[in-house]
């Protein structure tokens, strides 16, 4: 199958989009999380981005009915999902505001290629590539395993931002309800890469790394020559190996280093390294600096080096906050048509962002399909129908978590 | 007299305990019960808060946990000693703790009002607790863990074995054969997590007993909050007009809140917590972002550049700044402030990035370029402020009479705002009087052409009024 061409969602697009194919009835159960009467539901903000790029928050609704009536009405071109409040969102206004507050949110991840710019040399901006797109699934990866073995937490929703992202939706309840303050720590936690566009050296190690570390970059082991060296040929340029020397805090070494790279073309970016990682190791060993405060930082700054060029780089702010929205999933971006579709996080290096269903390509493919004996939903008639399946057997996990504690909760007030 | 238990009783319930402290560490959780005099009050309350606040200043010029200990160690045995159980024959232990005792709940009174005083006196309290309990003895503390009934499950002999390598990874610094592991929630222990110095698995945090504090602290500062937020329900419930003034004194005391202007100062070195004192020196557009700063705790990234490059100008160290920054943005967590502004603030010193050394900004440059916008608090207030809120600020900062108000609207309508700016001085100072009674074109200043320049005229005129004074 060819890849699907980037195509902007008109307005009848969109509206096809939103009438055949959105999820609706998976999507409230997804946000109900089995309260009564649809309780958690009607105090959840969803925030819509109109054609005429106006804002609109603290929507709220009841249920799917008059949920899909208004998205057909408005026919946004972004759909964002913020917090459960203490009351419907769409009531904000007739409220003291202390009686209107944030009670819980998924724990959301927002992972961007555009935080890739300094590293990555293939694209900048907005565009993506295949080689680009390794850094995602790198990130999937590490977050994903991090998340459920050190956490604990078992319903991650990974999503497809729709053009040069992912994002993950944590939807445990213990997740849903932590505070800010716990949401810090758990970001806090898992951010590597730290300092903004003056700094340089963004990646402090210890000698000993935690094990959390340890397993992180066994991860970043696997994928580093491939994606960094040899895909993104990070010490191919004169101007690109000299932002990897400005992690190292030696002098002498990017002397020696930058002489001998300086006007030969021939050595491959992986020949380099090696040459990089020799001379740490030997000004690490040489005479009378062994075990010195100055021999360690040699040793682990190869590290820090590849975690720089590899560890996720989360946007803190959108995890820290309880209040922060995020893009709803099934969501289609407005200048790509792609749909935002789930990504599976142990299939994550076979997902193509290329691959994605457009809604134009969507609005192809159920004109030619031709109809059986059986009578089937739209989605079921296109390539969209597998990300539905997933969807819906997330949610029907989240459900089942639900219950059971609906039902354990009942059982302790007999 | 005043009866602590009169003040303290609105604040929970008041248990029956006889008046001994059988421990040098102290959970607060029982108020004192007894008469004490007005003048014990405040010097209790004060003594304590000259502990607090070295903690915090202590933090603020980020030393070694070692090094704020043994400063901590030094305020306090001249404040409020406080000294452990084995101690007894040295000192007087029951004395000693009272003031501990009294001083807290004092403290707890004064700072429960606002969400600000809140966060400020928990975050100092919960410092001086930790340091109190490391240096503790091992019995000592168990013991009065055991008071308190905290105990927290062990990882068992077994298991211990069994994550060897995960556990001494996330703690290189301890003994592992030594160590007993807690086992409690990621969530007790926050600041270990954020930190990645406990290992965590499916949500469970494995504490070394060296981390304890950890757990103990977070203990103290969860009992903590809640009285506070207890106590400033019931404050409004106190009307003893011996108490309430004294409370309010203590508590504006701490936060920069009220800044005396003292014209005859003159501070030869320039400190974070003494700026407050030479605003009267400072040019119009510098005091209005220093009364900015104080009111809104903030203020944006060019009035940042304005403001803190004439402070450096005027000989505010690097160290100093950092400080004075830190303490002014005091609704914002250490974590943010490091973050986002304590980088700029080095590199505008030349201790970062390009190392370029920035100089303050001259008259000209304030005025031309970077016109202010919404929120912005920079620029230059004779040329940036609308008439009536230049009228209002001018009268505010003591341009008195209406033919000198006049006088200074008249130039700035003329756009020549440096001269505008050159003659408020002169009004604020006292010159005008002594020279426009001749000549109307004399001017005994040369034009302000830099804020900088503006202090020094103010500071060098002081001096000479000083010592005129003193003849
Ligand atoms: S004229 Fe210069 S010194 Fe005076 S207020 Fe304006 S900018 Fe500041
Ligand atoms: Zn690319």
């Amino acid at each position: 199958m060819d890849s699907k061409e980037d195509e902007a969602a008109t307005p009848e697009l969109l509206s096809f989009f939103y009438s055949r194919f959105f999820p609706y009835k998976t999507y409230v159960n997804w946000l109900n999380y089995e309260t009564e009467s649809n309780g958690a539901f009607k105090n959840r903000e969803l925030s819509f981005t109109l054609p005429s790029d106006a804002y609109l928050r603290y929507n709220s609704y009841n249920g799917e009915e008059d949920l899909k009536a208004e998205i057909m009405k408005m026919c946004p071109t972004k759909i964002d999902i913020g917090a459960i409040y203490t009351a419907k969102p769409k009531d904000k206004k007739t409220m003291r505001l202390s009686a209107f507050k944030p009670v819980e949110k998924e724990l959301i991840f927002d992972i961007d290629m555009t935080d890739y710019d300094e590293i990555r040399t293939c694209c900048s901006g907005a565009s993506i590539c295949y080689k680009c797109w390794k850094f995602m699934t790198v990130a999937i990866k590490i977050i994903d395993v991090a998340l459920r073995e050190d956490f604990g937490f078992k319903h991650l929703l990974w999503v497809y931002s729709g053009r040069r992202g992912v994002h993950c939706w944590v939807c445990d309840e213990n997740a849903r309800k932590l505070s800010n303050e716990r949401r810090a720590a758990i970001v806090s936690y898992l951010a590597v890469i730290k300092g903004g566009t003056q700094v340089s050296k963004k990646v402090q190690l210890n000698r000993t790394l935690h094990p959390f570390l340890r397993r992180s970059l066994e991860i970043i082991e696997k994928y580093f020559e491939d994606i960094v060296l040899k895909d993104q040929d990070v010490l191919g340029s004169e101007e690109n190996w000299s932002k990897v020397l400005n992690c190292i805090q030696d002098d002498e070494i990017i002397k020696k280093l930058s002489n001998k790279w300086n006007g030969s073309n021939s050595k491959s970016s992986v020949q380099k390294w090696d040459e990089l990682v020799n001379e740490l190791e030997h000004a690490a060993s040489a005479s009378g600096r062994k075990y010195s405060k100055k021999a360690e930082q040699l040793q682990i700054c190869k590290l820090e080096i590849m975690f720089q060029y590899t560890y996720p780089r989360l946007d803190e702010a959108v995890s820290k906050n309880i209040n922060h929205l995020l893009k709803s999933p099934f969501c289609v971006h407005p200048k790509t048509g792609r749909v935002c579709v789930p990504i599976q996080p142990d299939d994550c290096e076979n997902f193509d962002p290329f691959e994605v269903p457009t809604v134009s390509s969507l609005y192809q493919e159920l004109n030619l399909y031709v109809e059986g004996e059986r009578k089937v939903h739209d989605y079921e008639k296109t390539s969209l129908k597998p990300y539905i399946k997933y969807f819906d057997n997330f949610v029907k996990g989240t459900s089942k978590e639900a219950r059971e504690k609906n039902r354990s909760q009942a059982s302790m007030e007999f | 007299m005043i009866s602590i238990r009169t003040i303290v009783s609105e604040t929970g319930e008041v248990k029956n305990h006889n008046q001994k402290y059988p421990y040098r560490l102290n959970f607060y959780s029982i108020p004192p019960i007894e008469e004490i005099t007005t003048e014990e009050f405040e010097v209790f309350a004060l003594d304590r808060l000259q502990v607090l606040k070295a903690i915090e200043s202590a933090s603020l010029r980020s030393r070694t946990e070692l090094q704020v200990a043994d400063h901590i160690r030094d305020i306090s045995n001249q404040y409020l000693p406080l000294h452990s159980t084995d101690g007894g024959k040295n000192y007087p232990l029951e004395q000693e703790r009272r003031k501990d005792h009294i001083s807290h709940f004092i403290l707890r009174l004064a700072y429960c009002r606002t969400e600000e005083l809140r966060k400020w006196f928990i975050k100092q309290e919960c410092a001086l607790f930790r340091i109190r309990f490391i240096e503790e003895n091992k019995e000592e503390r168990q013991a009065f863990l055991n008071n308190e009934r905290l105990n927290w499950n062990d990882l068992s002999q077994n298991e211990k074995e069994s994550m060897k390598n995960e556990l001494s990874h996330a703690n290189p610094h301890i003994k592992f054969n030594d160590e007993t592991f807690f086992i409690v929630d990621f969530e007790q222990v926050l600041d270990l997590v954020s930190r990645r110095a406990v290992y965590i698995k499916a949500g469970k945090a494995y504490v070394p007993t060296s981390e304890q504090v950890t757990l103990v602290v977070g203990e103290f500062r969860k009992r903590l909050s809640a009285a506070l937020n207890l106590a400033s329900r019931a404050f409004p419930s106190i009307d003893d007009e011996r108490i309430l003034p004294l409370l309010n004194n203590i508590n504006q005391q701490y936060l920069g809140k009220t800044y005396v202007y003292n014209n005859n100062t003159i501070v030869d070195k320039v400190t974070a917590d003494n700026v407050d004192q030479m605003v009267g020196h400072f040019p119009l557009c510098m005091q209005h972002m220093h009364i900015k700063l104080r009111e809104l705790h903030h203020l944006k990234h060019f009035a940042r550049m304005q403001y803190g490059l004439f402070l450096k100008g005027i000989g505010l160290t690097v160290e100093e700044a950092l400080i004075f920054w830190r303490k002014s943005f005091s609704s914002i967590t250490d974590e943010k402030f490091q973050k986002e502004y304590a980088y700029n603030i080095r590199h505008s010193y030349g201790m970062e990035g390009k190392r370029q050394d920035y100089s303050p900004l001259n008259c000209n440059s304030i005025i031309m370029n970077k016109q202010p916008g919404p929120g912005d608090q920079h620029g230059c207030p004779f040329k940036h402020f609308s008439e009536d809120n230049l009228k209002v600020f001018l009268t505010q900062t003591g341009v008195k009479k209406d033919e000198h108000l006049k006088a200074i609207l008249d130039i700035v309508k003329g756009k020549h705002y440096q001269v505008a700016c050159t003659k408020y001085f002169e009004i604020t100072k006292c010159l005008e009087d002594s020279i426009s009674r001749g000549d109307d074109e004399r001017h005994l200043m040369e034009t302000i052409k830099h804020p900088n320049n503006y202090f020094e005229q103010s500071v060098k005129l002081s001096k000479i009024n000083n010592s005129q004074n003193s003849k």
